[in-house]
């Protein structure tokens, strides 16, 4: 996966070629028998950069790589191959001391806003935990300027009233928005949500989404957005990463991967997506079976088994990322040379 | 069911375990008991010098007519071997008892937390090594230990706290290592981890915190071990000899005739207080376990709830409505239910009332806590601990399960009318092959069915919900969760219900295994004319699969309209904003609005209509009036002010 196909100035975070091997499960029968176990493969090559104010969605289903994706980025992995910039900076392979000043520019919001907020402590200390780890703030009064800015950044207004808080007192939307002003008290460079609203109500999620696009587009944050819900990256995505079994098999600008899907898993799970419009029940295309065990990937494509339209090569080649038009790539063998990818047999337009 | 656990939520994790902690402690029997029998103990030890009578540690001039005297005025229970009062010395030996008792208990948590927090937080070769330690430890027989290293070392209490409390951590620091395990990857410390936080802040500041009230219960059990086995030191001659304590007592008593010389009152004495004390530490101990580590002790569905069904109220424009050849296969009429609370009861449903015929698809949809889990779990009566129904019919295949006497109803539920959970793949029992768990639902509602039929009928179903027969020996953790939820489709489906209930059935599964279920669901509710009532908040789903739709708030019905109709034209205002709220995939332009505020707390229910304090269009009456669901025709109905046939938009009053 050397091409890059989506080039962009002044990227602040790039994966490049990213790897992540974990070692086997070994059972004991296989320790005895000397069978080697197979590693499994949670990220197999995956590149892409994101820009100041600019939001990239992960998307996928689970076990399809993106949350190692997100720990690899994070620094909380290492990677086995490839590595992560920040600012053109490695982030791979650096002391821990090194790798905490990085930290800063980098923060991330995890998707239990019920779990990730220490039931004990008040939304003050949570949102200055992160500037008492990093010695930040000068005196008190400036720790509580920064909290007290965090918060005003992340639409809990006016912070006073939620400086002494617990999580309990708070509504989901509420607590997220914690989370995130506890996230933005470093003035990081970079936002790594995880599945950001995925356990909140449906009724509060376009807040956090809103919230999350406005400080890409006010503050230059950029943002990757981790998600398995194509419809709620739809509306606040610039980019789209779709990610398939370790790999990204479709990349590229949001509304046009989703007008017009180039690979055929990507079609697929925009089919599947239920549509709130009862006029257009479409003839979703289920895909049999579930994704395959990292440990076992298929030869070739690693989708084929499941895709309607594989052909006989598709069984032996695995294809790279092949550029489509402007800021636009599918790993699929069917759209190379500028062809098309063949309608689903029976499928029908939505 | 769902607003009560989620009030009850932070309780259990959150910071009104440290405010309302004592309260609650003091509130179990247990707790007030133990505690009170420790105060008691530890009241008399600070105080001995001023309760003894005698001064123990001064011996006056005996006589032998002073040995063993029996109780007297002077000496209220007797005296002992060197005619020193007993009660003197009771009440000095506590002092020793309890000292010896809380050193070593604290020695035990310091030494099993360190080892338990440690292995827990670090796991790897250092977990290994340490548990490893620990269970060598917990194989030396303590006793025979303890005798050893008292009898060569020399009997001091000092020695004997060391040797009590350094071998006696064993199970703290197991204890201590399984909670740290849990603790560690909880959410928020991963969180303090992506912020750069190191080691040393992570143990202090997130899971110290979490493990501390374990640390307290741990303790205070050690106690009554660390006195018992003080006791046995010191009663087999190994006490320190310089000191009162009660094992010191009893060992004096036996050793010098108190048994040949009848005196009970030399023996008797330190013995209840050695029980006494340990009984104390005991009930206080179990109670802070209790208090602090709250468990589900039942599980909600084993319990016969009772029903008080008083007659439906507010629901006039129901009886009017004249009695319908095709009568639908589930009426639900007035359904109210209440959960008690200590602020009295609160009513989680009121007067919910909706339809569903054969072969129909009803989806009940609404932000988490509106009582769409209540409704469905109210209809079938199973409701957790806590909960009834309070008025209301059901009427199921024309037969009011309100009524039904209990061991009816078991035949209804599963057989008739089968129930999936939204966590249901994790109950399926993990130590019984999956096919064999749906041939025995065949078997409890058709027991007339033998095994091998069963069998075969369960193979069928694995077949049908495309889990494939060859599976059916299979274990629970050999199937994905995709697979597990359609392995309780499949005995959802055992008895061939008329009505399936699915309560959020595809929230944890990945879209592609949704639309897997869904497309499942629907082929089957076709196949067999089942209907099928869906809970859920995704309104994509509602969209593609239901024939008719039921939205709740506050615990009440606000619309119900066929399925096109609600997406068309919806009514009540909170199913316009429930709307707007909501992507659509196929439009990704359309902005998103998000409906500010939460839904009301069952104890803080609005006087008026439940929506109004979020609603844009909410007018005066709206803050005073509840407004009924008002019949719009062409089976649509909505809980509005704003759709009442007399009403006059605001406005027109002005102009």
């Amino acid at each position: 996966m050397a091409e890059r196909p989506v080039a962009q100035e002044n990227p602040v975070l790039v994966a490049d070629d990213l790897v992540m091997q974990f070692a086997g499960h070994r059972s004991f029968v296989d320790v005895v028998r000397r069978r080697p176990t197979p590693p499994i493969n949670a990220v197999a090559g995956v590149s892409f950069t994101v820009a100041p104010g600019e939001v990239l969605a992960l998307v996928g289903e689970s076990g399809c790589g993106k949350t190692t994706t997100a720990n690899l980025l994070m620094g909380l992995l290492t990677p086995t191959g490839g590595h992560v910039t920040l600012h053109g900076h490695k982030i791979s392979g650096r002391s821990r001391g090194e790798l905490a000043t990085m930290r800063r520019e980098m923060q991330m919001i995890f998707q239990d806003p019920y779990e990730s907020l220490n039931p004990r402590m008040q939304v003050a200390d949570v949102v200055a935990e992160p500037l008492r780890v990093h010695h930040v703030a000068s005196s008190p009064a400036d720790e509580r300027a920064r909290v007290v800015r965090a918060l005003t950044q992340a639409g809990l207004t006016p912070a006073e009233v939620y400086l002494h808080r617990y999580p309990f007192q708070l509504s989901g939307g509420q607590r997220q928005r914690v989370v995130a002003a506890s996230a933005l008290a470093l003035e990081p460079r970079v936002l790594i949500a995880d599945e950001p609203v995925s356990m909140l109500d449906v009724s509060i999620r376009a807040e956090i989404l809103n919230l999350l696009r406005s400080l890409a587009t006010s503050q230059r944050i950029a943002v990757v957005m981790i998600t398995h819900d194509l419809s709620t990256v739809a509306a606040y995505a610039d980019r789209i990463a779709v990610m398939y079994l370790g790999r990204i098999v479709e990349i590229g600008h949001a509304k046009r991967i989703l007008a017009d899907p180039q690979h055929p898993y990507t079609r697929a799970l925009l089919s599947v997506v239920p549509a709130p419009d009862p006029a257009s029940r479409r003839r979703p295309q289920v895909l049999a079976g579930e994704t395959p065990d990292p440990a076992r990937i298929p030869s070739g494509c690693r989708f084929h088994p499941r895709c309607p339209v594989a052909i006989e090569r598709c069984r032996t080649d695995d294809p790279a990322l092949i550029p489509i038009g402007e800021d636009h790539a599918a790993a699929c063998v069917l759209v190379e040379g500028g062809r098309r990818l063949p309608p689903a047999p029976g499928a029908t337009a939505s | 069911m769902t607003a009560v656990v989620q009030a009850s939520a932070p309780a259990v994790t959150g910071l009104v375990v440290q405010r309302g902690f004592l309260a609650r402690l003091i509130r179990r029997p247990m707790g007030a008991i133990g505690l009170g029998m420790l105060v008691v103990a530890v009241l008399v030890a600070i105080f001995a010098a001023f309760l003894a009578p005698y001064n123990p540690y001064v011996h006056p001039h005996v006589t032998i007519e002073d040995v063993y005297q029996p109780p007297t005025a002077a000496h209220l229970l007797g005296t002992d071997d060197g005619g020193n009062d007993v009660l003197s010395a009771l009440i000095y030996g506590a002092r020793v008892s309890l000292i010896v008792g809380f050193a070593a208990s604290l020695m035990t948590v310091l030494i099993g937390g360190t080892i338990g927090l440690v292995a827990g937080y670090r796991g790897g070769w250092v977990s290994t090594v340490l548990m490893r330690f620990t269970d060598f430890t917990l194989v030396i027989p303590d006793l025979a230990l303890q005798i050893v290293i008292v009898a060569i070392v020399g009997p001091s209490l000092l020695i004997i706290i060391l040797v009590i409390g350094g071998l006696g951590w064993t199970s703290a620091a197991r204890l201590v290592r399984s909670q740290t395990l849990s603790v560690r990857e909880r959410m928020f410390v991963l969180r303090a981890r992506a912020i750069g936080a190191g080691d040393l802040h992570i143990v202090w500041r997130h899971v110290l915190p979490q493990i501390l009230p374990l640390m307290l219960a741990t303790m205070v059990l050690a106690v009554s071990l660390a006195i018992l086995a003080e006791s046995s030191l010191a009663f087999i001659g190994l006490g320190d000899p310089t000191v009162i304590s009660w094992g010191q007592m009893l060992n004096f008593a036996f050793s010098r005739g108190a048994v040949s010389a009848g005196a009970w009152w030399a023996l008797l004495p330190p013995g209840l207080a050695i029980v006494w004390v340990v009984l104390g530490t005991t009930l206080l101990g179990t109670a802070l376990e209790d208090v602090l580590n709250p468990r589900l002790k039942r599980h909600h569905l084993e319990r016969d709830r009772s029903v008080r069904v008083t007659e439906p109220e507010g629901m006039s424009w129901l009886r009017a409505e004249p009695a319908r050849k095709d009568a639908p296969l589930l009426r639900v009429r007035g359904l109210t239910v209440e959960f008690d609370s200590p602020a009295g009861p609160q009513r989680a449903v009121h007067d919910a009332s909706f339809d569903v015929r054969r072969g129909e698809t009803l989806g009940l949809v609404g932000e988490s806590a509106c009582g769409k889990t209540t409704t469905v779990l109210g209809l079938l009566r199973l409701l957790p601990p806590g909960g009834s129904v309070t008025a209301g019919q059901v009427l199921f295949d024309g037969e009011d399960l309100m009524a039904l006497p209990e061991s009816d109803l078991r035949a209804v539920r599963g057989k008739r009318a089968s129930i999936v959970f939204q966590g249901a793949m994790n109950a399926l029992n993990p130590v019984h092959p999956v096919g064999d768990q749906v041939a025995e639902v065949i078997r409890i509602h058709e027991p007339e069915v033998g095994r091998k039929v069963a069998e075969q009928r369960a193979r069928e179903l694995l077949e049908r919900v495309g889990i494939g027969r060859r599976r059916y020996g299979d274990y629970p953790h050999a199937y994905s969760g995709g697979m597990r939820q359609r392995a309780m489709i499949a005995i959802a489906l055992a008895c061939r219900p008329d009505l399936i209930v699915a309560d959020e059935p595809t929230t944890a599964l990945d879209v592609m295994i949704q639309a897997q279920i869904l497309e499942l669901l629907g082929g089957l509710s076709r196949e067999f004319g089942m209907a099928t009532i869906l809970v859920t908040h995704d309104l994509g789903v509602v969209a593609q699969v239901c024939d008719r739709v039921v939205v709740m708030y506050g615990g009440r019905v606000v619309e119900d309209s066929p399925t096109p109709r609600l997406f068309a034209d919806p009514q009540h205002p909170y199913t316009r904003l429930l709307l707007a709220s909501f992507p659509d995939v196929l439009h990704p332009e359309r902005p998103l609005q998000s409906i500010p505020g939460s839904p009301p707390r069952l104890d803080a229910m609005p006087p008026g209509c439940p929506f109004a304090p979020r609603c844009p269009a909410a007018f005066d009456r709206c803050s005073t009036i509840k407004p009924p669901a008002y019949d719009l025709g062409d089976g649509r109905r909505a809980a509005c002010l704003l759709v009442e046939p007399s009403h006059t938009p605001p406005e027109a009053v002005h102009g």
